[in-house]
């Protein structure tokens, strides 16, 4: 065909601005929308460590050295990697592990085997949030916004709770009673035995955070950016911060010595009275968002920004201190929830495709053994 | 590309939370009534356009007789075509130029769209940074995902079908049921290929994004209509061909005054290109005056497609005694 003309037709014109249109979309939308990575959290027994890692596999390692207890044991099938969120739980000789593809497995903690799986042919929506185990029975929330207990040994439903929305928190067990929050702006109480609901509560915010049960109050961060605390026994509420962070509460809080300290998106770690709400210091203010739970060693709380930074807030003193650790790769960061024992500070980092377990003497901020790439 | 993420994405997200907080937190809802905002508020750009886009299918015949006549002298034919835009007072951008003025809005738009959506928790912790500190954006997210039968995160088929259905006939609306043969293979692919694309594309995108998309395109034919004053090409599409036939069976004084017309406001001598001419006849492809050795009185087709009227200048150039 003869070109006729050089002058572009305008439909010609308007059609290449519509593949350039298009092209900018498709390029856009696949570098706007992630894929799950996953942001395990460190279980730690007397001897042994457990994490997932980005590759999907539950991995065991000796709390001592580091070193690999058994070769990592996958979870998924064999077609796809599963994304971990939660924190497994260990009880006896079993780990308790679910995954973003809706399942919740079990492994041997002594040679690494995949023991049990929930359910055995279909799967739930994805678990984002940890399990406990406790009494005999499995604890999870899910995507569905329903909170199942499954008996331990059998791995059978007992019983399942539905929420409004989303449950990405942990359920947290205190006497006859489990707490758990939801996307749908509320904390719940349930019967330990048969999921019926005691009482709920409700934010103004959705709800992320893992709630923390301290002298008989619950204490919840919503993304209303308060801190609530509410009476653990009628759901009564004994006050809300007055102070409002710049940005979503997160990662749970914890508390010593009467004093809250919540972390949030704002880079600061709020310091409240457990008993009045009110602030009793300034924020202390680290160098980036704050989306991992902090943990308490000794007299100090132990907090780690996005950037991969560790820093120790003097409780005396209410005072934070420079870094005192800071990950080797600049592109790694810190979103799964710190987990700390005998004076060792366990650190879960990652970047997009790879993660690195570290283990860091709160005191001296040294590694204690050589970090441990996962994947 | 931070200043473009803090900026007009940014500005988009919190528009699109805030708003929420009118519509009972349903984000599928607040897509709609959004792409209808900004909708509206691009009108005169969309008018532009669209006005735009008409009068250069107007002008399809004449500049189809001038690429006939000036085949050969490129120059000339450039030179032709410009001055006939001139004088028509057209843009050949100015199909485009509106549409790409809207593409940055666009894009912002889809971008904020997919990270509201905020399906894993990478996408909702990244979405902590975008929300400004207005209090009723962080206490709606997170949205409301289920709308009507489907959940805005994932793909829905029915949507992503209606995607490719509104889509063509808004495409169809504007595409003029052109008789040369050239704008007509152009037309035909601009009309199936975008719908299918974007079609296909619905298919695996978020059900979120292919609703903004059906809202848009049933908001552009509702403008067609009202601007470009009726149906368009989808009233004509049973009757395309009845068009041509009408133009040709209309009476020799109304053709003349038509010619005249034309000639008048370009300089063409041509037929008045109603009447459909094959892309290859001998005369084409001899080029220049295509009358020169046809005998006058010689039999014409009966075919009304092949029927040819001699140009002024060739009656000139004939031949004489044959």
């Amino acid at each position: 065909m003869q070109i006729k003309d050089k002058i572009l037709p305008g439909k010609l014109l308007l059609l290449l601005a519509v593949i350039l249109v298009l092209g900018g979309l498709l390029f856009s939308g696949c570098t706007v929308r992630s894929t799950p990575v996953g942001w395990s959290g460190v279980a730690v027994t007397d001897n042994a460590l457990f994490v997932a890692s980005l590759e999907g596999e539950l991995v065991g390692l000796n709390k001592s050295d580091g070193n690999p207890l058994w070769t990592g044991c996958p979870l998924g099938t064999s077609k796809e990697t599963v994304a971990v969120y939660t924190t497994p739980a260990v009880d006896g000789d079993l780990v308790y592990v679910g995954g973003y593809d809706g399942r919740v497995y079990t492994v041997s903690s002594t040679s690494g085997y995949r023991e049990r799986v929930y359910p055995l042919d279909d799967n739930l929506e994805s678990i984002v949030g940890g399990l406990v185990v406790s009494g005999g029975r499995v604890y999870f929330g899910c995507d569905d916004g329903k909170v199942y207990a499954l008996s331990a040994d059998e791995f059978r439903k007992e019983w399942e709770f539905q929420t409004g929305d989303k449950v990405w928190s942990t359920p947290v067990v205190s006497g006859e009673t489990v707490y758990v929050s939801s996307f749908d702006k509320k904390v719940y109480a349930l019967n330990v035995a048969d999921g019926t609901e005691k009482w709920h509560f409700e934010t103004e915010g959705g709800i992320v955070s893992t709630p923390l049960v301290y002298n008989d109050t619950v204490y919840i961060g919503s993304f209303d950016r308060h801190i609530y605390a509410v009476d653990a026994a009628d759901g009564s509420l004994r006050w809300r911060s007055e102070v409002e962070a710049d940005k979503w509460f997160w990662a749970q809080p914890i508390a010593y010595d009467n004093i809250i300290y919540a972390p949030n998106l704002d880079g600061k770690v709020y310091m409240l009275d457990t008993e009045s709400g009110y602030e009793v210091a300034v924020p202390a203010e680290l160098d980036s968002p704050i989306s991992s739970s902090p943990v308490v060693v000794g007299d100090k709380v132990i907090i780690a920004s996005q950037e991969g930074r560790v820093f120790s807030l003097d409780t005396s003193s209410n005072m934070v201190s420079t870094s005192i650790f800071t990950v080797s790769n600049d592109d790694e960061v810190i979103r799964a929830p710190l987990c700390a024992s005998e004076g060792v500070v366990y650190i879960h980092a990652q970047t997009s495709k790879h993660d690195t377990l570290y283990a860091v003497d709160v005191e001296t901020g040294r590694e204690v053994w050589v970090p441990v790439s996962l994947s | 590309m931070e200043w473009w993420n803090a900026g007009p994405v940014a500005l988009m997200i919190n528009s699109l939370v805030a708003l929420s907080s009118y519509l009972h937190g349903s984000l599928g809802l607040t897509i709609i009534i959004l792409t209808i905002i900004i909708r509206f508020a691009m009108y005169p750009l969309t008018v532009k356009q669209l006005r735009s886009t008409k009068a250069m299918q107007e002008l399809q015949p004449k500049i189809a007789e001038l690429q006939k006549k000036y085949a050969k002298d490129k120059k000339r034919l450039a030179d032709e075509q410009m001055k006939l835009y001139r004088e028509a007072g057209v843009s050949p951008a100015g199909c485009g130029v509106p549409m790409l003025i809207q593409m940055p809005i666009w894009i912002a738009l889809y971008q904020s769209i997919i990270r509201l959506l905020a399906i894993t928790p990478e996408d909702l912790l990244g979405l902590s940074k975008a929300l400004w500190s207005w209090p009723v954006v962080y206490t709606m997210v997170p949205l409301n995902n289920s709308f009507l039968w489907f959940r805005l995160e994932n793909p829905d088929t029915p949507l992503a079908v209606l995607v490719g259905v509104t889509m063509w006939l808004q495409q169809k609306m504007v595409t003029p049921d052109s008789t040369d043969p050239q704008q007509r293979s152009q037309s035909q692919l601009m009309l199936w290929m975008m719908p299918l694309m974007f079609g296909f594309l619905a298919m695996s995108f978020p059900s979120g994004l292919a609703l903004y998309w059906v809202a848009s395109n049933i908001i552009t034919i509702i403008m067609q209509y009202f601007i470009t004053g009726g149906w368009g090409g989808l009233s004509k599409s049973k009757g395309g061909r009845a068009v041509v036939k009408a133009s040709i069976g209309k009476s020799s004084g109304d053709l003349k005054k038509r010619i005249a017309q034309a000639e008048q406001s370009a300089g063409i001598t041509a037929m008045e290109a109603d009447i459909v001419v094959p892309a290859s006849t001998p005369e084409d492809e001899a080029g220049g005056d295509v009358s020169a050795d046809k005998p006058r009185g010689a039999g014409y087709p009966g075919d009304a497609k092949t029927i040819r009227r001699q140009s002024k200048r060739s009656r000139g150039h004939r031949p004489k005694g044959r």
